[in-house]
Formats: C-alpha cells, structure tokens, sequence
C-alpha cells in the first residue's frame, strides 16, 4: 500500500538522484550525514510506486534502490580499519553524485531562463529564390553525419530483401566496395546513393557500401551532398581522392 | 559621394549600409566577419562590418521598426521584437516554438559544460537513460555528434551546435552562466539547515 506521501506526481522527478535531492529537501535532512535507513524506506515506497505506473525509468530508480540498500548494509557492518588507512564513509560516493548532479540541475533553470528569454524573438530563415539554380540538388552542403545516418536508414527501409531460395554466400569486402566506388567516381563526377542502391541485390552489399563511403568520407576521398533531410546522397570527389 | 581606396572597389558610405542589410535578411547562419568578408570579396566598405551594423540599429531604432539587431554565435541576426511574438505565434500550427523539456535541459548542460562528452558521461551525472532527450537535441539540431571518444568502445562524442548558441541568444559557450561549485551548493545548504 502506499502511503499518502508518496502520491506526488513521480513523474515530476527527473530520476533517482532528483528524487533523492527532493526528499532531503524536504525532510531538511544533511547531505553530509545523510540517515540512510530513513531515506532508503522513503525511497522504496517511490520504487513501488514506479513500478507500478510502470515508468520508464523505474529501472534506473530500483538501480539506486539497490545502492542505498548497499550503503546500509555496509553502514551496519563493523569497520576494520587496516593500519593508517582512513576508512571511507560508504556514503560519500553518494553524496558527491547528488552534489554533482546538482549542480547541472541548477544550471538547467538557467537555461530555461535564457530560453524563456529567447522565445518571443524570431528571425528569418532564408529560401533562396533562383529559379535557374546551377545545381538545385545539392542546396545542403554542410550536411552532417547524423543527417547520413537517418537518410541511410530511410533509404535502407525501401530496400527489402528479396526472396530467393538457393543459398549462395556473398564475398563482400569494405575495401572492395572502396575499390569500386573508386572506379565509379572517377568515370562520373557526380554519384547518386539512390541510383547505387538500385544495382545491388541484397543488403549485405547496400550496408558494406554505406561504410565504405563513411570510410571514405573520413579520408576525404569523397564529399557527400544532400539537398533535403532524408533525400538523396549525392557523392563528389573529396580533396584527397586519388586517381 | 564616393569614396576612393588604394585598392579593390569602393563603395559609397549608405550602399555599404544597404550591403550589410542585405546580406543580414539572406544569411542563413548569423553574418559573421568572416562570412562578411567572404561575401564581400574585393569589394572595400567605408567602415568596418561593426560600425555599419550599429548605423543599422540606430537606424531601426529612431524608425520604429519591429525588428533589431542580435549579436549572437558569434554573429549578427536580424531578430523580431518580443512584442510581436503573440501575432507571429500564429503563423504556426502549433503554439509557437516548442519549450525544451527539463530532462533535455539537464543533458544539454552537462554537454554544453563538459563537452565533448559521452552518453554515459550524461547518464552517469543525471542517473537515468538520456537516450531520448539526446536523441531530440539532435533532432533540433541544438547538439550534434563530433567524433569518437578515444577509450574502450569508441563511444560517440556529443558537443553544442551553433544553432545551440542562437537558440539560447548566446554568443559563445564563454558567455554560459558560471556553474556553481560544489563547496558553495554545500555552504548554502548548511546555511539552509542552521
């Protein structure tokens, strides 16, 4: 059952450590000499209460239940303190985590403070209205990898595995796939992912190519132009391609 | 009136004003000197880029115009006024700009302090999974993946963005508010507890 005290939006908590910092708060406790068996039965009955709303981090919130069940168990056992070794307190790794993460906490109301201050001004992105564009496709040149990565896993989603019935094994090497892009690049300027795709057969080769062109992407054999998120990649010599 | 100089084109003192205006309205990324310079090419403009934006000001001030301009990432953008914000709000589907969550706010300080950093760098000071509020960051472009952490599994390295700076009207990381240290947090609570 849960007591009364424990009905607080949980999910108002950004995790074991907010929870934790909240109850010492509350309770006016000393973060120096925190009373462990007090806040491990006040933890708990939130653990259940987590579990039972079924929160998503309610692993991360058992994680620290077990922790401070540790520390208490650990404070109840008597010391052997071995020569001038100073014995440390089992709860100092805790208190320095919830320091810590305090004061990230405090730094995120500033942040929310400055975005607050931020939202009422707008400003205007800017379309570029030329109609006879030189190269309309290639718009985005600054595309990042993260871009590559999602257009990648859109593209590959189209790409369904045919379905065959004689089981051959395919021999497929990154820098064969290096070799090839290579050669292709050096016949055309200009290489369309999408139109690469359209000749291989399985994803084994669509996946080996991917990575032989981030391989070549971080030699600089290649650049990789992108007019839209989720559009086409479009392949170019980089600055150190070699013929 | 025009002005001669030794080399390159020159320009008459209000066509450099009328320059950099335009060069404001369609720089996609706050005009910086460098991307001033680059735009400007052999052409010389009678005061330095500084100088001509604060003539614009002045100007947009003394007209009441509803929009100034922001120094920020390094730059400068033209930004409308926060009392037009309840008309441009319905220029969207939604209620205007979407807040950031306490939880992307908690990982985006700890990137934008420690950078560049690990996920479990993040998870290990906020103690819970940070997977989704990392994965909205980047989505929103505020941080974006620069490289591998050099240690065991080559984990990906996340740092703020420069959008991170315009967002937050910040005009370099020097300029985030001073993270508290830990023996005043500690003071202050001792205080607290007295």
């Amino acid at each position: 059952m849960l007591s009364r005290s424990h009905r607080i939006d949980l999910e108002m908590f950004e995790g074991p450590l907010d929870l934790l910092l909240f109850l010492i708060k509350r309770d006016e406790l000393n973060i120096y000499d925190i009373p462990i068996a007090q806040i491990t039965k006040d933890f708990l009955g939130y653990v259940e209460l987590a579990k039972e709303l079924k929160l998503h981090s309610a692993g991360d919130f058992v994680l620290m239940a077990a922790t401070l069940m540790k520390i208490k168990a650990r404070m109840l056992l008597p010391v052997e303190a071995e020569g001038d070794e100073e014995v440390e307190d089992p709860r100092t790794e805790l208190m320095n985590m919830l320091l810590e993460y305090k004061r990230y906490k405090e730094a995120s109301s500033a942040f929310a403070e400055m975005e607050r201050h931020e939202r009422p001004h707008y400003y205007h992105i800017p379309v570029a209205f030329s109609p006879q564009q030189e190269d309309q496709t290639a718009i985005l040149e600054d595309v990042k990898l993260y871009d590559i990565m999602l257009t990648f896993q859109y593209l590959l989603k189209n790409f369904e595995e045919p379905v065959t019935h004689a089981v051959a094994v395919e021999e497929v090497t990154l820098s064969e796939q290096i070799g090839f892009l290579q050669g292709l690049l050096q016949s055309s300027p200009k290489l369309s992912f999408a139109n690469l795709l359209e000749r291989f057969e399985s994803r084994l080769i669509v996946v080996v190519t991917f990575l032989a062109i981030l391989e070549m992407l971080r030699n600089r054999q290649v650049k990789v132009k992108q007019s839209k998120l989720f559009d086409d990649l479009l392949l170019s010599r980089g600055s150190k391609f070699e013929n | 009136m025009i002005y001669f100089y030794p080399e390159g084109v020159n320009l008459k003192i209000d066509e450099s004003k009328q320059i950099v205006e335009a060069l404001l309205i369609a720089s996609p990324e706050p005009l910086t000197e460098a991307r001033f310079k680059a735009a400007m090419g052999e052409v010389k403009t009678k005061a330095p880029l500084k100088e001509i934006i604060d003539e614009l000001q002045t100007e947009y001030e003394s007209s009441n115009r509803s929009f100034f301009i922001k120094e920020v990432a390094g730059g400068f953008q033209i930004v409308t006024k926060a009392e037009y914000e309840t008309y441009i709000k319905g220029l969207f589907t939604k209620s205007g700009k979407l807040r950031l969550s306490q939880a992307a706010l908690e990982t985006l300080a700890i990137v934008s302090y420690r950078q560049p950093v690990t996920r479990n760098d993040i998870e290990a000071i906020r103690g819970v999974s940070s997977d989704s509020s990392l994965r909205t960051l980047l989505d929103r472009k505020l941080l974006e993946i620069r490289g591998r952490d050099e240690g065991p599994g080559r984990a990906l390295l996340y740092r703020t963005s420069s959008e991170f700076l315009q967002y937050f009207g910040l005009n370099s990381v020097k300029d985030l508010p001073k993270l508290r240290e830990v023996e005043d947090i500690l003071s202050e609570d001792q205080e607290e507890l007295l």
